[in-house]
Parts: C-alpha cells; sequence; structure tokens
C-alpha cells in the first residue's frame, strides 16, 4: 500500500511546471485552431483538452505505481511496445507516405510515442543492474545497443527516421550518464560519424536528402520542402519582441504556417508573444530539466536515477529538435514539442514519462 | 549485482552534471537562435511577413449596358469566370491527364484541349467566360495551378435584334468588334483598378477591398432605337425578303421631326452572341454602310426642288412622250404610255420621261444642288461604323443622258440611312434633321453623363413647296397610284415606289436584277414616321417597289402607328361616343 511518506513528498513543484507547459500549449493551439479560417481544426482543441485529461490519468497512475513496480514489469512493456511497432507496419494508417498511426476506434495511436518509454525503461533496468566504475566497455554495450536497435529499425522503417534517431540519442544520453569507457566512447563517435557518412550515401530515401538540403538552404525551394522553415522564420521574427498579440498573427490566421497546431506550435506562440514567449516558454523547459535532474540526483533507486535521466533526456531532445526545427536550425521532422503541441500519443507520453519522475521524485528517501 | 553498491551511484549521479553542461548548450543555441530571429532579424522577417500576404491585385469593371430608348437591354455584361493555368503551380499536378478529365467533363470541352492548356509554358485560358456556377465547380477540384477568376460574358439577351446596329464585343469585354460595340467602345469599356487582396497560405483571398466598380465600369448606352418597332421593321423585312426571294434588305425607321432613328434593321439578321458564325458581309450594317441606286424614289427630290426654284408651277403639265423619249441617241422608257400629266400624275404614275424633263428645266447644277441639299452623297454625322457617303458625282461632267437618269435615281447612289433621313425633310415641311442614334450615355450609377439630340437642321425647300410635295406624294397610294399596296385605311401615306436596276460588276446594268424600294412617311398631317424600306434582287413575285416593298412598309407603318397610339386621321368618332361625350358635358 502506498506509504504515508509517499504523500507527503508529492512534488507539487513539478506538477505547478506541467501545468503551466500545458496552459502555455492550451493558449498557443486555441489560436492555432480559431484564429484560422480553417473550421476543420476547430474540433482539436476539445480534443486536446481530453488528452490532456487523459494524460493525466495516466500520469497519476504512473506516479501511483512508482518506479519499482515499473522495473517488475519494463521487459513486458519493452516487448508490448514492439508488438505495437511491428503492428503499425502492417496495419497502421498510412499518412503522408509513412505508416505511423494505429487507428483504434475514434482514436489514433502513434506507437513510436509510447516506444520512447519502452527503450527508457528497458535500458534503465540494464544500466541499473550493470553500471560500473570504469565504465561500460564494447561487450557491456551489445545488449543494449539491442535494445535500442530493433525499435530504431522498426521506426525507420515505417519510414520516420527523426523519431529513430531520438530513441538513439536518448540512449545516447542515458549511456553517458552511466560511463562509458574513453577507449570504447572515442570508437563509437568515429563509428558514428562513419555510419552517417555511408548513411547520406546509401540509405537514406530521397525525400530524406532533401529535407537535409532544404535545411541547409530553405531558398533552394520556397514553396515546396523550404516553406516550411520559411514561413516558421518569418512567423518568429515578425512576432519581434512583444509578438503581435493574442489571436492576432498573421502568419497564423493566414494559414500561412503549416503545421501549426502540431509540431510548428512553437512558430504560433512565438508570432504571437513575441521574444518574450519564447523565452518563457524556453525558461519553463529549463525549469522542467534542471527540477528533473534534481529529481534523478537524489533518488536513492539506481532503477529510479537513470529512468528519470531517460526521461529527462527525452523530453530536452525532444524540446531542442522541435524549437530548433522551427527556428531553422535543423531540418524538419516530425517531433512534436512535448506537453504544448497537439496530438493524443505525445500528450500522453509526455505526461506518463512527467508521472514517471513524479514516482521517482515521491520515493526518494527510499531505497 | 555486484557493481549495484552506493560508491557506483555516487559516481554515476557526479556525471549529472555533465548531462545538464549538454542541456545548457543545447539551450544556448536554441536562445541565440531566438535572439537573432526576433530581435536581429525581425525587421526583414517582418517586412517578408507583410509582402507574403498583402499583394496587388488587378480587377476590371463591367462593360456598359446598351439599351433601347426604353431601357430594354440589348447588350449586357453578366458575371462569369475565367478558368486560367499558372504553369509553375500546375506542373506539380500528379496526374495530368487525372486532372484534364475532370475539368473537361465539368467545362464540356475535349480533355486533350485541357490537358495541353495544363502544360502549356506559359499562363493560358482552359476557358473563359465560363458560368460562376462552373467556375465553382471547377475551384472545388483544387487542382494547383487552376485558377479561376471574376470575369464577364457579355450577352445579346434579344439575339438577332438589331445584331448589325450593336455589334458584338471581344471577348475580355474590353474591346468592341464592329456596330455601336466598336464605335462606342470608349464610353463602353471598362477600365481596371488596383486593389489590395490580403492572401491566405491556401491561396485563398482574404480581406479583399472593395473595388470602386463605379468608378471603372464602363458607361452606358441608350439608343434612341425603340425595340419593340425594331422588332417590327425586322419581321416586316425578312417576311418580305423569304416572300419575294431577295438576297438582303433593310428598313429605317425615323421620327421626322426630330432625326430619332427608331429602327435600323437588316436582313439577313446577325447574331452577336456568335460573331465568328457570320460572313463580314451579314455583320455590317447595310442600312448606313451599304450604297444603292435609288431609282424612282428620287424623282419626289427632283420635283420638290424644281417647284422650289419657281421653274416649274403646281399646275405645271409635262408631255410624255407616248412613253419614248429620245436624247442623244439614247431612248428614256416609261412603263405605261401617256401623253400630258401634271405634276401630281408624274409622281403618282411615276414617270420617267417627265423627270427628265424637269431636270432639263431646271439643269443639272440644280439638280445635283438639290440632291446634295437632301443630304445625297455626304455622311449624315450618324457616327455609326463604316457608313457611306453613297456616289454623287459632279455636275460637270453629267451629259444630258446621265443627267436625265440621276433625276429618276439611276447612276446616284445613296443609303437607305439617307433616303429616310431626305423623305423625313419632306414631312417636316422642308426642314431636314440630321438623323442620331444614340440617345443618353448613363454612367454606372445611373447618372446622366450626356444627353444628345440631333446634330443639326437646315431647311432645304420652303414649307409650302413640301406640303405640295406631300400632297403629291399622298395620291401615290391612292386608287390608281402605284403605290396602293401601302396604304393604310386609317392614316393618309405619304410615298414613292423605287424599282432600280441593278448594277453589274462591269458597270453595266443586269437586265432582270433590281432594288425595290418604297419610302415614304405616315401619317400625312402630322408624320410621327418615315419609313424606308429596300429589297435586293428580289427573284419571285414580283420586282417592283410597290409589289415587293409597299407591303413591308404597309406593315412597319401600320403596327408602328398602332404601338405609338398614333390618333388615326381618318377614322370618325363613332355616334354613340359623341352622345356620350354630349351627356357628359351636359352634367
Amino acid at each position: 500500500m502506498i506509504d504515508r511518506r509517499v504523500v507527503e513528498h508529492f512534488d507539487w513543484g513539478l506538477l505547478l511546471i506541467t501545468l503551466i507547459l500545458a496552459g502555455l500549449g492550451l493558449v498557443a493551439l486555441y489560436s492555432a485552431v480559431y484564429a484560422g479560417n480553417d473550421p476543420s481544426l476547430r474540433p482539436l482543441f476539445v480534443k486536446q483538452l481530453i488528452w490532456l485529461g487523459a494524460g493525466m490519468g495516466v500520469m497519476i497512475a504512473t506516479f501511483c505505481l512508482g518506479p519499482k513496480e515499473f522495473e517488475r514489469w519494463t521487459p513486458g512493456i519493452y516487448t508490448g511496445c514492439m508488438i505495437l511497432l511491428v503492428a503499425v507496419l502492417f496495419v497502421g494508417r498510412m499518412v503522408g507516405g509513412s505508416r505511423r498511426w494505429l487507428v483504434l476506434g475514434p482514436f489514433t495511436l502513434q506507437p513510436s510515442e509510447l516506444a520512447k518509454i519502452g527503450v527508457i525503461l528497458m535500458l534503465a533496468r540494464f544500466y541499473a543492474r550493470n553500471a560500473t566504475t570504469r565504465g561500460l566497455g564494447f561487450r557491456e554495450l551489445i545488449k543494449p545497443a539491442a535494445i535500442v536497435l530493433l525499435p530504431f529499425v522498426l521506426i525507420y522503417l515505417q519510414p520516420d527516421l527523426g523519431t529513430g534517431l531520438l530513441i538513439v540519442m536518448i540512449a545516447g544520453i542515458m549511456t553517458l550518464f552511466v560511463k562509458i569507457e574513453r577507449r570504447t566512447l572515442t570508437m563509437l563517435v568515429c563509428a558514428g560519424l562513419g555510419l552517417a557518412v555511408a548513411a547520406w550515401l546509401f540509405f537514406l530515401k530521397a525525400y530524406q536528402k532533401q529535407r537535409v538540403l532544404t535545411f541547409l538552404n530553405p531558398d533552394r525551394d520556397p514553396l515546396g520542402a523550404g516553406y516550411h522553415i520559411i514561413q516558421s522564420k518569418i512567423a518568429i521574427g515578425s512576432g519581434m519582441l512583444t509578438g503581435k498579440g493574442f489571436l492576432k498573427g498573421t502568419q497564423n490566421t493566414l494559414s500561412f504556417l503549416p503545421e501549426r497546431h502540431t509540431d510548428f506550435i512553437l512558430s504560433v506562440l512565438a508570432e504571437e508573444w513575441g521574444f518574450l514567449g519564447t523565452v518563457f516558454l524556453a525558461f519553463m523547459y529549463c525549469t522542467l530539466f534542471v527540477w528533473s535532474l534534481n529529481i534523478a540526483h537524489k533518488s536513492k533507486n539506481t532503477f529510479g536515477t537513470i529512468t528519470a535521466v531517460g526521461v529527462t533526456a527525452m523530453l530536452f531532445w525532444e524540446v531542442f529538435i522541435n524549437m530548433g526545427m522551427v527556428m531553422g536550425l535543423m531540418p524538419v521532422v516530425g517531433v512534436p514539442l512535448p506537453l504544448v503541441s497537439y496530438g493524443g500519443s505525445s500528450v500522453v507520453t509526455s505526461l506518463m514519462s512527467i508521472g514517471l519522475l513524479m514516482g521517482v521524485s515521491m520515493r526518494r528517501f527510499k531505497k | 549485482m555486484p557493481s549495484h553498491t552506493d560508491n557506483t551511484m555516487k559516481r554515476v549521479k557526479a556525471r549529472g552534471s555533465l548531462i545538464a553542461l549538454v542541456f545548457a548548450m543545447g539551450f544556448l543555441v536554441i536562445a541565440l537562435q531566438a535572439v537573432s530571429l526576433q530581435v536581429f532579424k525581425q525587421g526583414g522577417l517582418s517586412r517578408k511577413a507583410e509582402v507574403r500576404f498583402g499583394r496587388s491585385d488587378t480587377v476590371t469593371g463591367k462593360r456598359g449596358t446598351i439599351s433601347d430608348r426604353h431601357g430594354r437591354p440589348l447588350a449586357v455584361s453578366i458575371a462569369a469566370k475565367a478558368i486560367g493555368v499558372y504553369p509553375r503551380k500546375a506542373a506539380t499536378i500528379k496526374n495530368v491527364p487525372k486532372a484534364a478529365r475532370q475539368i473537361a467533363s465539368l467545362l464540356k470541352i475535349d480533355a486533350r484541349k485541357v490537358e495541353r492548356a495544363l502544360q502549356h509554358p506559359k499562363y493560358n485560358w482552359i476557358k473563359r467566360p465560363v458560368p460562376p456556377e462552373m467556375g465553382a465547380a471547377v475551384a472545388a477540384l483544387k487542382i494547383p495551378g487552376v485558377e479561376v477568376h471574376p470575369f464577364h460574358k457579355r450577352v445579346y439577351p434579344s439575339m438577332e435584334l438589331a445584331g448589325q446596329l450593336i455589334g458584338a464585343s471581344k471577348i475580355d469585354d474590353i474591346g468592341g468588334r464592329n456596330g455601336l460595340e466598336y464605335r462606342y467602345n470608349d464610353i463602353l469599356s471598362p477600365t481596371t483598378a488596383n486593389r489590395t487582396v490580403k492572401w491566405d497560405g491556401n491561396g485563398n483571398p482574404v480581406d479583399v477591398s472593395s473595388a470602386p466598380l463605379d468608378e471603372i465600369s464602363g458607361s452606358n448606352l441608350v439608343l434612341t432605337i425603340d425595340a419593340n418597332i425594331q422588332d417590327i421593321a425586322e419581321s416586316a423585312l425578312k417576311e418580305a425578303a423569304v416572300t419575294h426571294k431577295a438576297s438582303s434588305g433593310m428598313a429605317v425607321v425615323m421620327r421626322p421631326k426630330t432625326g430619332e432613328i427608331l429602327a435600323m434593321a437588316n436582313y439577313p439578321g446577325f447574331n452577336p452572341n456568335n460573331f465568328g458564325a457570320f460572313s463580314g458581309e451579314t455583320r455590317s450594317n447595310r442600312a448606313v454602310a451599304a450604297g444603292f441606286e435609288p431609282g424612282s424614289t428620287m424623282k419626289v427630290f427632283v420635283v420638290a426642288s424644281a417647284l422650289d426654284s419657281g421653274k416649274v408651277k403646281q399646275s405645271s403639265i409635262f408631255y410624255c412622250e407616248n412613253g419614248a423619249y429620245d436624247i442623244g441617241g439614247f431612248t428614256f422608257h416609261d412603263t405605261h404610255e401617256y401623253e400630258w400629266l401634271t405634276l401630281e400624275q408624274v409622281i403618282k404614275f411615276s414617270s420617267n420621261i417627265a423627270v427628265v424633263k424637269i431636270s432639263e428645266i431646271i439643269g443639272k447644277k440644280a439638280l445635283h444642288n438639290a440632291l446634295k441639299d437632301f443630304g445625297f452623297g455626304q455622311r449624315s454625322g450618324i457616327n455609326l461604323n463604316g457608313e457611306s457617303k453613297g456616289i454623287l458625282t459632279s455636275p460637270s461632267n453629267w451629259n444630258m443622258v446621265e443627267t436625265g437618269a440621276i433625276a429618276f435615281g439611276q447612276g446616284v447612289s445613296v443609303t437607305a440611312l439617307q433616303l429616310a433621313t431626305a423623305y423625313s425633310a419632306l414631312a417636316n415641311d422642308g426642314m431636314l434633321v440630321k438623323p442620331w442614334i444614340v440617345k443618353e450615355v448613363v454612367s454606372p450609377n445611373g447618372e446622366r453623363e450626356k444627353t444628345f439630340s440631333s446634330p443639326g437642321e437646315k431647311r432645304v425647300i420652303s414649307p409650302e413647296t413640301a406640303r405640295f410635295v406631300k400632297k403629291i406624294m399622298a395620291s401615290v397610294t391612292e386608287e390608281g397610284g402605284t403605290g396602293v399596296r401601302a396604304a393604310l385605311s386609317d392614316y393618309t401615306v405619304c410615298g414613292k415606289t423605287g424599282t432600280a436596276q441593278k448594277i453589274g460588276p462591269n458597270k453595266r446594268y443586269f437586265k432582270d436584277r433590281y432594288i425595290a424600294s418604297f419610302a415614304g412617311f405616315v401619317p400625312m398631317n402630322n408624320p410621327e414616321l418615315s419609313i424606308v424600306v429596300v429589297l435586293d434582287d428580289p427573284r419571285s413575285g414580283g420586282y417592283y417597289g410597290a409589289t415587293v416593298a409597299g407591303p413591308a412598309f404597309r406593315e412597319i407603318a401600320y403596327k408602328t402607328l398602332d404601338y405609338l397610339h398614333v390618333a388615326p386621321e381618318n377614322e370618325s368618332i363613332p355616334e354613340k361616343l359623341l352622345l356620350a361625350l354630349k351627356s357628359e358635358e351636359k352634367k
């Protein structure tokens, strides 16, 4: 049963940060779906509220169960995620040339979002049992590599290289955290660079190369692939210091911003609330990350610590990639802004990871 | 778990700061970019945002309406759509044949033509104009590069009615091809205005500043034509032409006192809605553009000027040589053999010989001047496209035979409009009123911009002479006159028949080809209408002006007088009505 101390140690600060971020997301989403002249977007606001509700439910369930329970279930969760990833390749809904969505009645589920959590838990479980002070060597890295590679390949096949690489990057942070041998690290970095060159030459599909090239020079194709970046930069830049005001962003209301309710929600926020809005959002994310690294630090449970680091890494990479992409620093990949972008799978996964952090935080006094 | 010790954990946790450092670097990069975009580059990016959604667009107004004197529309522009292809966007169509088929089935045109248009390297039109609902259907397909623009379609709702007079406009509503559409193009044509349109990211216009349509639309023309009278004239002309198998015909109805043209008809008709289907000959307004030899309809002017000069008296009589008069080795003939004829009989029986003798009395110079005074050999000033002067050569070259021939209307060429104008002068007690056809120019917002009247009037013969000639002309339609078929029971018709031999391409007269005409005015005492009917080359049921053109004249006169509610001259007021009026007075 739940320890009284667990309840007393409830992390109100983390809840507040979460609610502020979700609130900022709702403000931007309201503008994105109501200010434009596309009525088909309007129902999305209420849907997002429903998702947030559902996500809160998942979050509460997650922190009630706590990291110990999760550690026990980790192999099952990981296996379930892999099954879903296989299923989506066969019965997933085709959207824009890739199969990323499973249709479950009125809802759609993006298994790759859940797979991030699955991989974090699985890796945390492995590292918690195998971390050493001298660092991990090659042999100890084979298993974690397999844990990461399986979902990466499945997600790559959808194809969704962005999310696949995101999982690798999360795993990278977690592995750095538990320490690897210097020799191994050097070799891995070299191998990674070699692989990147090989990937460009042999594996990347034309559209992926196109995205990278367009990212490097958006004016190559201003009406096509470069359109997103150019429009997004115009929106952000024209927001200037204080923004154009709520519901007043012209890039937003005149439908110049593509995917403005999902991946490009930051452009809406930046256009309407300006530099101050952007900085405030970034500040809230920083606070979240400092807070959660602190949770990782204070936890006495190794699995909890590594899970907290993994979850933080996931949120960080998502924020970094999304913001970088929207501001034209990175190629356009389908990574939403956690807690802010519209999207059920993203909201539920993000709140579930907050739940994991809370679970670790509440049990910080326990081993 | 051997290595799972507190010591390991402490060391591992120490690495948290490394992770924090990675995070911090990430945020630094993001923050720097935010500063760069929102603080340093904001000016340029803001301008880009303005330019992206605010674009200038040219709007074309509507072409002016042409209507008859009572505002009945003869040419109107209605809202339509034009479907164009913007090649740069159209290049992104995935399945061109399919897109072409979809568009073609909506527009009911050939799919191959649409396919060519979609692949054309320059901006081009698939079809214009198309009805608005068709345009909306094409827009709903959302095919990239296929644009639906506002456009106007010129429509001639009365089809062939006054077709040659009105003419047709070009497809873009801006230029006129012929007729009034061409002549008054500057007045009718719309202009363009620039307006700012804000476009959204889907390419749909939002927040369109409304165009000053009143300022950029063309002005409207109101004609002196009455659509009903035009229809009466065209129907009568067509009936006569068909009955007598004439190759063509024309009719003019004019108001003698004011010079207003009430109808100007041509046969065969021209439908401006279908410009290309007609030959240039059929499209031309022959009533003003085609000269013809008038024949005997000229005689009244010779008689009038002879009387006016005083060289011939109202009581003069002429010896008609029993039908054959020889001068200069040439013999003039009358259709019947006459001996002595009074002036009235000369016109009533249309004696050539008597008129030749009158021309000898007044001399060729006076004859020329008289014809010139009546408006022959010069443009009327009506301002219509392709107006012909007719042919009236200089009298110094006329020999006796030519002078005699001109006196009865051979060797001279006139237009139907000139004839109607000259007859109006006789009807108008000797005052020649120049004809006109555009009554008003009305601005797009309904204000009168210009009101026209006759371009001028002048006295050509004295009122006494005019009244005497009028009386003579009335005898033409009396029992025994050549024009009885033009007579009306309730009104006195003053008129003259004409049957001229047609001149061939080799300048020699055809033996068996004629131009049959009837010209005159009605009612005699207070003429409301002067009417000219001309039929070219009648081939069936006679060829005399009296037989061919007379009945058409009668039909036009009768129906128009009835339509205009002109009081009958010859009708006695019924006794019952008189009694009723008297009893009314007693009260």
